[in-house]
């Protein structure tokens, strides 16, 4: 068989001059790099074919979307926004004693920026549009959690005139926190709960 | 000021169609007034009493009829007056009282969507608390507190 020409030959190293006499080994006829460049041009072809399939069906499972949810889950940026009294809770979650930046959420005031929408209180018919309408600015992946009893079904207010039952007739929820209001222990509970849910996420 | 001095200088302009000047409690006065009068009264009420600030609009239901009331400040006198009206259930109609205080505007809007009074030639007479389409008029005693699944709510996206 006769060897191809090499792509690249390296030289031979120069003897190191350390003052002692190292033992000297022999140079391979055929030079390192080059039975490596033969071996990728066998090799790469059929590792290709080999692997082709399997990392289209498993590289999204095994490595990308895993990266992807770990990254969307330590960095979830919640719409700062508030609607009513949950929203002082809200605020305070973010304050020095329960510093939810320790969990990389970081209230964004730009529905673009934005990975997670929490419902903050209630929600009343003449706000739904503009509901809608933040939501809808998100970009994908995102999230919704309904805070507080208000934004899960109306809370004390159920029966009023103005007062939409629940903000899950209106975009996809994924948490939901109870409490009138809940505290921010409970409102950082449901991050983590939404984490998990982050985690299991396939597509 | 007292509902003397109010009476004094309404009475000779409006004539029959003041109803009534009213003691009441921590203001100046209750002007009863036929609610035809009511463009003869306010700018009365604003220039020759000097109550040039409107500080709210409301509505009441009275079930057999409904009332309109106005509620101005003086500065001067540093007093409250009230101004009210009776309407007819099945008309519950009045003039804007916009055109003399322009703060009337949104006080009318909101009186118009909650308790039903239409004001006329109102320059801007929309849905303000409640969404654009929505039929209930909420602050009338014919309205039931609803089971939401009950209450069908329309909106239209503005
Ligand atoms: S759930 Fe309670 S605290 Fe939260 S917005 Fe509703 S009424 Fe206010």
């Amino acid at each position: 068989m006769t060897t191809p020409a090499p792509l690249l030959v390296s030289k031979p190293a120069e003897p190191l001059a350390l003052g002692v006499d190292l033992p000297m080994v022999d140079q391979p006829a055929v030079p390192f790099i080059e039975i490596e460049t033969l071996r990728a041009k066998e090799f790469i072809p059929a590792a290709k074919e080999a692997l082709g399939s399997l990392i289209a069906e498993q590289g999204q499972a095994k490595v990308i979307r895993p990266v992807f949810n770990w990254a969307g889950r330590n960095s979830l940026f919640p719409l700062h926004w508030g609607l009513a009294c949950c929203a002082i809770e809200f605020a305070a979650a973010f304050g020095a004693r329960w510093d939810a930046e320790r969990f990389g959420v970081v209230p964004r005031s730009s529905p673009r920026q934005c990975d997670v929408m929490i419902v903050n209180g209630t929600v009343t018919w003449k706000v739904a549009h503009k509901l809608i309408t933040l939501y809808e600015q998100m970009p994908e992946p995102k999230w919704v959690i309904a805070m507080g009893n208000c934004a899960t079904g109306g809370g004390p207010f159920r029966t009023a005139y103005s007062v939409v039952p629940g903000v899950d007739k209106l975009v996809p929820v994924d948490v939901y926190i109870a409490g009138c209001p809940p505290r921010p222990e409970a409102m950082l509970d449901g991050i983590l709960e939404l984490e998990k849910l982050i985690r299991e996420r396939k597509e | 000021m007292q509902p003397d001095d109010v009476s004094r200088v309404l009475a000779p302009a409006l004539g029959p169609k003041l109803l009534a000047v009213e003691p009441f409690a921590g203001m100046a006065g209750r002007v009863r007034f036929e609610r035809g009068a009511a463009l003869e009264l306010f700018p009365r009420v604003r220039d020759d009493l000097g109550f040039r600030h409107l500080s709210m609009v409301g509505g009441i239901d009275w079930v057999d009829h409904r009332e309109v009331f106005y509620v101005v400040w003086s500065d001067a006198a540093h007093q409250y007056l009230l101004l009210s009206t009776d309407v007819p259930a099945d008309n519950p109609r009045v003039e804007t009282a916009s055109g003399v205080w322009p703060s009337a505007n949104w006080h009318e809007r909101e009186t118009w969507e909650l308790v039903g009074i239409e004001f006329d030639n109102h320059p801007d007479l929309r849905h303000l608390l409640t969404p654009d389409g929505y039929e209930f008029r909420p602050l009338l005693r014919s309205f039931k507190l609803h089971e939401p699944e009950e209450l069908e709510v329309k909106t239209r996206h503005v």
